[in-house]
């Protein structure tokens, strides 16, 4: 499993959404109407996921799965 | 000639059943369908028997996405309403959602998700605790869960006033159709109290029964060995509108809410005042409200706290009120079959009255066997009877002395 399909079955099994519907190249406002305590809930799911820490700062509801894929390669580089 | 509201759509989650047909067939039953608690152990607790809803999962029409956000007490207000705008005919693409309000009362809020999710954060820290526990628990959570379910923008409240709640709700919604500031509103309640706190915090009121050996004999309101309510989940809610509107539309009507009394006993924060006049009080109001004489009642749907102080003073009242002409009135409180759901009470109240004016029957209270001579007016025991009701007033007390009484007159 690459890194952006982890990213999105964390996401989709966070929120209990399909993995379907977390589309490439949409925020998650547009794909799921994810709301900001949701967001509260993936950053912690994602952070426990690939043990690092995400604030939701630096990731919301306005970020695609790219986004997300961007900042939890930064952070791994960094760890 | 004033605006009448009429309500026009049902929807029930209790003991007895979910759905409006399956609380009243079961409600004919005459049975008791209180059980030990079975959500969690409570053997340790004063009373842990109660009135408790099984098949939410069944029957709900909620994600899981969104069932894991909310506690029970939503969950329950979110079918319940489904159910009445359903049943409402209501077309949600066909109207002003600015104009349609929401409004929901309850006494304890919603601690079963409050409860777990604090103990994770104590024994985690706080990543242990769940976001969604900021708009979980809170009175209001149930009222916003709706409007945000339904993008409903109207003029909204929650009420909090022990058991009175609902019934507050229910007047403070028909009270904006009557002004003209909602088109549409759905009324009620939800209460959850069947969870370690909640349970805990009722028991320290002192007027649960502990007949925990014999849960269906437990509830007996006015007999002579009641000892205490049994409490009970549950949400009830209806959809008000005018009168004028509901015919346009050619909507289902069950009945119209005609008039409101108020009082507080101004005694003590928890106690009733000894003596009957501030429910008195709202008794006459109510009528006085409603434009109706004494004679003119049927039925009283009554509060049936089940404890000497609160049956007496609910008789005595009665008796000062109406007189001799009580006799002609019937009693009752159906409650004593599924348990007392506090802040929702008043709402399963209205629409079991709803149902016994469209089936011409008068529910019983059962359980009852032995006369209490300061309790001496015909409860209906034990059995239904037939009877036509036209007008029905429903007697609702919240502790400390919260009186409120509504009026209900038969649609046409």
């Amino acid at each position: 499993m690459d890194l952006k399909e982890e990213v999105i079955k964390v996401i989709a099994e966070t929120l209990e959404v399909g993995k379907e519907e977390v589309v490439d190249g949409k925020n998650l406002y547009e794909s799921i109407g994810v709301d900001s305590t949701e967001m509260v809930e993936v950053c912690v799911a994602l952070g426990k996921h690939f043990d690092t820490k995400i604030q939701a700062s630096e990731v919301n509801k306005d970020s695609t799965p790219e986004d997300i894929v961007r900042i939890v390669k930064q952070k791994k580089e960094n760890n | 000639m004033k605006e009448k509201v009429a309500i026009t759509g049902l929807g029930v989650v209790s003991p007895c059943g979910l759905k409006k047909e399956t609380f009243w067939a079961n409600l004919k039953k005459e049975e008791s369908f209180i059980e030990e608690i079975k959500r969690f152990d409570s053997k340790n607790y004063p009373s842990h028997i109660a009135g408790q809803v099984s098949q939410l999962d069944y029957y709900t029409h909620l994600s899981k996405r969104l069932t894991k956000k909310i506690d029970i007490f939503s969950h329950m207000a979110l079918v319940s309403s489904e159910e009445a705008i359903v049943d409402s005919k209501m077309n949600l693409d066909d109207i002003d959602k600015e104009r349609v309000g929401v409004f929901m009362g309850n006494a304890l809020g919603g601690w079963l998700f409050a409860e777990t999710e604090l103990r994770d954060m104590y024994i985690e820290g706080r990543d242990g605790i769940s976001p969604y526990m900021a708009s979980a628990w809170f009175p209001a959570a149930p009222q916003g869960q709706i409007t945000i379910y339904y993008g409903f923008k109207g003029y909204s409240k929650t009420t909090v006033s022990d058991k009175a709640s609902s019934a507050l709700a229910l007047w403070y919604g028909a009270k904006t159709i009557k002004e003209k500031k909602n088109d549409y509103v759905l009324a009620g309640g939800m209460e959850a109290p069947i969870t370690p706190y909640a349970l805990l915090s009722a028991n320290c009121r002192g007027d649960l029964s502990k007949n925990n050996s014999r849960p269906q004999e437990a509830y007996k309101p006015y007999d002579l060995y009641r000892d205490g309510l049994v409490l009970a989940e549950g949400s009830g809610t209806v959809v008000l509108e005018s009168q004028n509107q509901a015919r346009k539309r050619k909507a289902p009507i069950y009945g119209y809410i005609e008039g409101i009394g108020f009082s507080s006993d101004g005694y003590h924060y928890a106690r009733y005042r000894p003596t009957p006049e501030n429910l008195e009080y709202a008794i006459k109001e109510c009528l006085k409200d409603a434009g109706w004489q004494k004679e003119d009642v049927d039925y009283i749907c009554l509060d049936a706290e089940s404890t000497e102080m609160g049956d007496y003073l609910e008789t005595q009242a009665l008796k000062n009120v109406f007189g001799e002409k009580i006799k002609n009135i019937a009693l009752s409180a159906p409650k004593s079959m599924y348990g007392n759901l506090l802040g929702a009470q008043t709402a399963l109240d209205l629409i079991t009255t709803l149902f016994s004016m469209q089936n011409c029957i008068v529910l019983p209270t059962i359980n009852y066997s032995m006369q209490d001579p300061y309790c001496d007016l015909d409860y209906t025991p034990n059995k239904s009877v037939e009877k036509e009701i036209d007008k029905a007033l429903i007697i609702s007390r919240g502790r400390g002395g919260i009186n409120i009484v509504l009026a209900i007159e038969k649609a046409e």
